[in-house]
């Protein structure tokens, strides 16, 4: 069982859509794949149509692994499963806390339940007020998107600066670029800089900024779904592509 | 296909059709039905005595895909292609897999086919989630129409699922799948090779008699067109098999009928019988062939494939001229004339006839029985091979006599007679076989000819070899019989032999 974290320290760069559009692709590709919205906007549920769950008030909840996967409810599409969550950020840490220490027990909780998952996907809050090392720590890949801008390559910096800073490992980031306008230079020179100051480190695939994306949330449905040909959901196949094919151990 | 799709999955099965628009199963819940596909052909499969329906189950053929519904756990699936009607000749598979429980003699015959239709079926909620897809597959054969629902359960909306079980439900849908054969093609009448003939109280030897007379015509008579059709070898063993059993109540039942009229019924069912000997003996040398390969050495192959082309040359004649006979109007009016003779009331009356049948019963099977003892008793490592044949079809008459009144006595003490006593006709058998197996093979090279005197020779040769390793397992059998007899002649069967057959001289 691999956790893949979608992750940013800044906001708004997309991630929910990656999150979703991530766990979709890994879903269609074979994986059988448990979508965990840690976002308390439940965003991700939302985009699939999956309510969020009202017992989640309690600390409890995820010491009670019964509870946990009672919440867990089938998205439209094959192999993929929700588990729809506005949870505060103690529970988050508590979580995560779990998914790191745990991680057999939690997937032979699983696993009792009929979810043997192969991957689980953490759509990770935005909003941390501190850079939760728990996310770090508990997932094998971190995904970072990263719009190719002076602001956000500072943003990228900080969380660089923190690995580092922490003796966390730099290779488990997994950044790429995100809502990449490539009619702007600015983007363009950027990402020229940023690829070439942190070596290999960022995925080939980038995410081009798409009105189709933007429909998500009118389709309320992964990309792929009804935009497969077109540019944003050819490139999430690419993006998968190249997280399925360095994911693998 | 998704049918065969195991984790929450639940299939039901229905008579007819079922309109998901008219039952209202989502309750706030909207149905979503997307216009029904055709689906292509569906054919369902099983053998005569209709093994798979009996057990549960249906195979079913749909499109290029083989199913198996009503098996334990998931439903088996596979690529439908074969090479003949057996289940050997099917793909190795699931299914394949899931059948070996059928006979390997039995042919998998059509029982129904029409076409198929898809329709798919999902409830969703208000915010348009899908909460629980069904399925829904019409079968449409000439005579009947069958509609399987795959229900797909969905992690979390456990209630959306159980309701929509509960009004398919109530439209009368149920998981017995072995079901759809009787609905796709109604009114098929079971296929039961030994019957039961009631032998309740008050009944006589003589309604005895005449009541397994007549219950085993109708055995004979429903292997006639299977037969014919050549489906399988086991058509005309069982229509010998029916026949013969006939013939030993007629030789058993000793003065149910006056003599004169036993023997006019004898030679009646005698000539019936004896235009299938041959095809039935080339059956089973047929049946024999991969074992007469793997008895001789390569070397000897030639051979043996020359003597089975011949057999199988002769096979299909004798089998095309017992389907002539079968089809002929001389045939079915003779048949007609001994069913009406037996369907009768009227038939004539021994001296035995009127005994009741519990009495008479035991007073033939005590006496057959004390004649079998008395015969094996006798047999040692010295006694000529024909008194172990004189054992043997002793044996047999004692088997047919205990299980034609086997419904008088208790199943318990029976089975404690029983069992021994078929170990030991298995071994007779097995002597019997080879024995008569080597005379054949002696009378094939005597009056055949191949195409060259280079097949002749190969043949004899291949011949001379099976008939010295058919020798030595004679052997083997005849040193087994005194073994199995000490078996039969227990004092445990002893005493269970004189409490059910000879209980009123205790």
């Amino acid at each position: 069982m691999e956790v893949i974290a979608c992750y940013s320290n800044k906001g708004g760069v997309g991630k929910t859509a990656t999150s979703v559009n991530l766990a979709h692709a890994l879903a269609e590709g074979g994986k059988r794949v448990l979508l965990c919205d840690l976002d308390p906007q439940g965003a991700s549920s939302f985009y699939f149509r999956v309510k969020p769950s009202k017992k989640l008030d309690e600390a409890r909840f995820f010491e009670d692994v019964a509870r946990f996967t009672k919440a867990i409810r089938a998205s439209d599409f094959e192999r993929l499963d929700i588990l729809p969550a506005n949870m505060s950020f103690r529970e988050f840490d508590a979580f995560l806390a779990r998914v790191r220490n745990k991680r057999s027990r939690l997937k032979k909780a699983l696993k009792a339940v009929g979810n043997d998952y192969d991957v689980i996907v953490l759509d990770c809050p935005p909003n941390i007020s501190a850079l939760s090392e728990n996310v770090f720590k508990a997932a094998d890949r971190i995904i970072v998107p990263v719009i190719p801008t002076t602001l956000s390559a500072r943003t990228f910096e900080q969380l660089i600066e923190f690995f580092d800073e922490n003796g966390l490992r730099r290779r488990k980031l997994a950044p790429f670029f995100s809502m990449v306008e490539a009619r702007k230079s600015l983007h363009l020179e950027t990402m020229k800089e940023m690829r070439t100051r942190y070596r290999k480190l960022f995925l080939d695939s980038a995410v081009p900024y798409s009105s189709d994306i933007e429909r998500m949330g009118l389709h309320r449905a992964p990309v792929r779904s009804y935009a497969a040909k077109r540019p944003a959901g050819r490139a999430y196949a690419a993006l998968y592509e190249e997280v399925s094919g360095k994911g693998a151990k | 296909m998704k049918l065969n799709k195991p984790e929450r999955r639940t299939l039901l099965v229905l008579p007819g059709r079922i309109d998901l628009g008219e039952v209202q199963p989502g309750g706030p819940l909207r149905l979503e039905l997307e216009p029904p596909q055709e689906a292509g052909a569906f054919t369902l499969l099983d053998d005569f005595s209709q093994s798979l329906q009996r057990s549960g189950r249906a195979l079913l053929q749909l499109g290029d895909e083989l199913i198996l519904l009503g098996a334990d756990g998931e439903v088996p699936s596979q690529s439908a292609a074969r090479d003949g009607a057996f289940v050997h000749d099917l793909a190795p598979g699931q299914v394949r897999d899931a059948l070996d429980d059928i006979s390997p003699l039995r042919a998998l015959l059509e029982v129904a086919s029409g076409t198929a239709q898809v329709q798919q079926a999902a409830l969703l909620d208000d915010e348009d989630k899908t909460q629980v897809r069904a399925e829904l597959r019409v079968l449409s054969s000439p005579e009947g129409e069958v509609t399987l629902i795959a229900v797909e359960h969905m992690r979390g909306y456990d209630k959306a699922h159980e309701s929509l079980l509960a009004a398919l439900a109530a439209r009368g849908a149920h998981m017995e799948q072995g079901m759809i054969g009787e609905w796709l093609a109604p009114g098929r009448e079971a296929y039961v090779s030994k019957p039961v003939v009631p032998l309740g109280e008050g009944r006589t030897a003589h309604d005895v008699a005449v009541g397994i007379i007549r219950a085993y015509l109708g055995v004979a008579r429903r292997n006639e067109a299977g037969t014919i059709a050549d489906h399988d070898t086991e058509f005309l063993h069982d229509y010998r098999v029916a026949l013969r059993k006939i013939r030993s109540v007629l030789s058993l039942f000793k003065g149910v009928f006056p003599d004169e009229e036993t023997a006019r019924f004898k030679a009646a069912f005698s000539d019936l019988m004896a235009p299938t000997g041959q095809l039935r003996d080339l059956d089973v040398y047929l049946l024999e062939k991969d074992a007469y390969f793997n008895l001789l050495p390569e070397s000897l192959h030639d051979g043996l494939a020359e003597m089975f082309r011949q057999f199988q040359e002769e096979r299909d004649a004798a089998q095309r001229k017992l389907a002539r006979r079968f089809r002929s109007r001389a045939y079915a009016a003779r048949m007609a004339e001994i069913e009406a003779e037996f369907a009768g009331g009227d038939l004539p009356r021994g001296p035995k006839a009127d005994l009741p049948a519990h009495d008479y019963a035991s007073a033939l099977i005590w006496k057959r029985y004390r004649k079998v003892c008395k015969i094996a008793r006798g047999i040692d490592a010295q006694t000529p091979d024909d008194e172990v044949h004189e054992l043997r079809i002793g044996c047999k008459k004692l088997r047919y006599l205990v299980e034609f009144f086997a419904p008088l006595f208790p199943d318990a003490e029976l089975a404690t007679v029983l069992k021994p006593l078929k170990k030991l006709q298995d071994n007779l058998g097995l002597f019997n076989d080879y024995s008569v197996q080597q005379g054949a093979l002696r009378a094939f090279v005597e009056t055949h000819q191949g195409r060259t005197r280079q097949d002749d020779i190969e043949t004899a040769l291949a011949v001379g070899g099976l008939v010295t390793v058919l020798h030595d397992r004679q052997k083997a059998e005849r040193a087994r019989v005194a073994k199995r007899f000490g078996k039969f002649d227990s004092d445990e069967v002893r005493e269970a032999a004189r409490a059910l057959f000879h209980g009123s001289e205790g």
